[in-house]
């Protein structure tokens, strides 16, 4: 467990155990000093806890065991370590291009404002499905809207190994169009094989670094 | 166990939502999963709330005074 989540526990029964102490000798807030106390026990020190506990758990939600944890997505977690090179998700993840702990949200979020924001509420929606409704098999799940370039473009823009690759550079119509979001990264014959989790039976997986 | 003044009640009450939402807040940062995240978020930001208005709400009501004052 992170000492981060350690101390804020420590924190939060510290709090509970003072909020005890007025709740069994109310009395006590009759004092001036007391007045004060109540004030920090029962409105500054749980407000504390609760937007470092918030903060916790909303960093926790970015993680990709976060994401995992779910049945429906352990495919796709298999999937980061297909061992071939021609699979997206996985060469990201593999050679770090995306942070490993990160790996679903660095890709899945959207890199505009409120972009965090609209992560969240598809999360919810997909515990929605998930508990309420009828979750489709791994291989069916498609995303909300076709992926933007731009998400791809938050790292790669600027970057000599895409601005200047061979394939890139060979037609100079291709550059603008991916920038305008005309062409996509993850058309056919670019980028295509993303997760591709309907072939895993057939594939060969990276053991880890570890 | 609860207090006779109304005001002490009310401390008492909001003390008892705040102590209730703390133990879901540290339950839920035990866990990893979805399900502890919605539950931090609902029912533990309930509570908070509940008790932190109470809390607000006893500072602005009308301070009735009990027979020992």
């Amino acid at each position: 467990m992170p000492l981060e989540t350690i101390l804020i526990i420590i924190l939060v029964l510290l709090s509970v155990l003072l909020i005890g102490v007025l709740v069994l000798r109310p009395g006590i807030t009759a004092t001036r000093g007391g007045k004060i106390m109540a004030f920090l026990v029962l409105f500054a020190l749980p407000l504390l806890c609760m937007g470092m506990g918030a903060s916790r758990e909303l960093e926790n939600s970015k993680s990709t065991r976060f994401c995992l944890s779910c049945h429906i997505m352990e495919p796709y977690g298999k999937s980061l370590r297909v061992d071939d090179s021609q699979h997206l998700a996985a060469a990201h993840f593999q050679n770090h291009r995306v942070p490993a702990d990160e790996a679903c949200y660095t890709c899945h979020t959207n890199y505009a404002m409120f972009g965090g924001i609209k992560a969240k509420l598809g999360g919810l929606r997909h515990i929605y499905v998930y508990y309420l409704g009828k979750p489709p098999a791994p291989e069916n799940i498609r995303l909300y809207e076709p992926y933007n370039n731009r998400e791809c473009l938050h790292c790669h823009a600027g970057a000599r190994s895409f601005e200047e690759g061979a394939v890139h550079a060979a037609d100079p119509d291709l550059l603008p169009a991916v920038k305008a979001n005309k062409v996509s990264c993850v058309s056919s014959g670019c980028h295509a094989v993303v997760h591709d989790v309907g072939s895993l039976k057939d594939a060969k997986f990276w053991k880890g670094a570890d | 166990m609860l207090s006779t003044s109304p005001l002490e009640r009310k401390l008492q009450l909001s003390g008892i939502l705040l102590i209730l939402g703390l133990v879901v807040e540290a339950l839920c940062l035990l866990g990893h999963g979805p399900i502890a995240f919605i539950v931090f978020m609902s029912l533990g930001g309930l509570l908070f709330t509940a008790g932190t208005l109470v809390y607000l709400y006893s500072l602005v009501s009308p301070n009735v005074k009990t027979p020992k004052q």
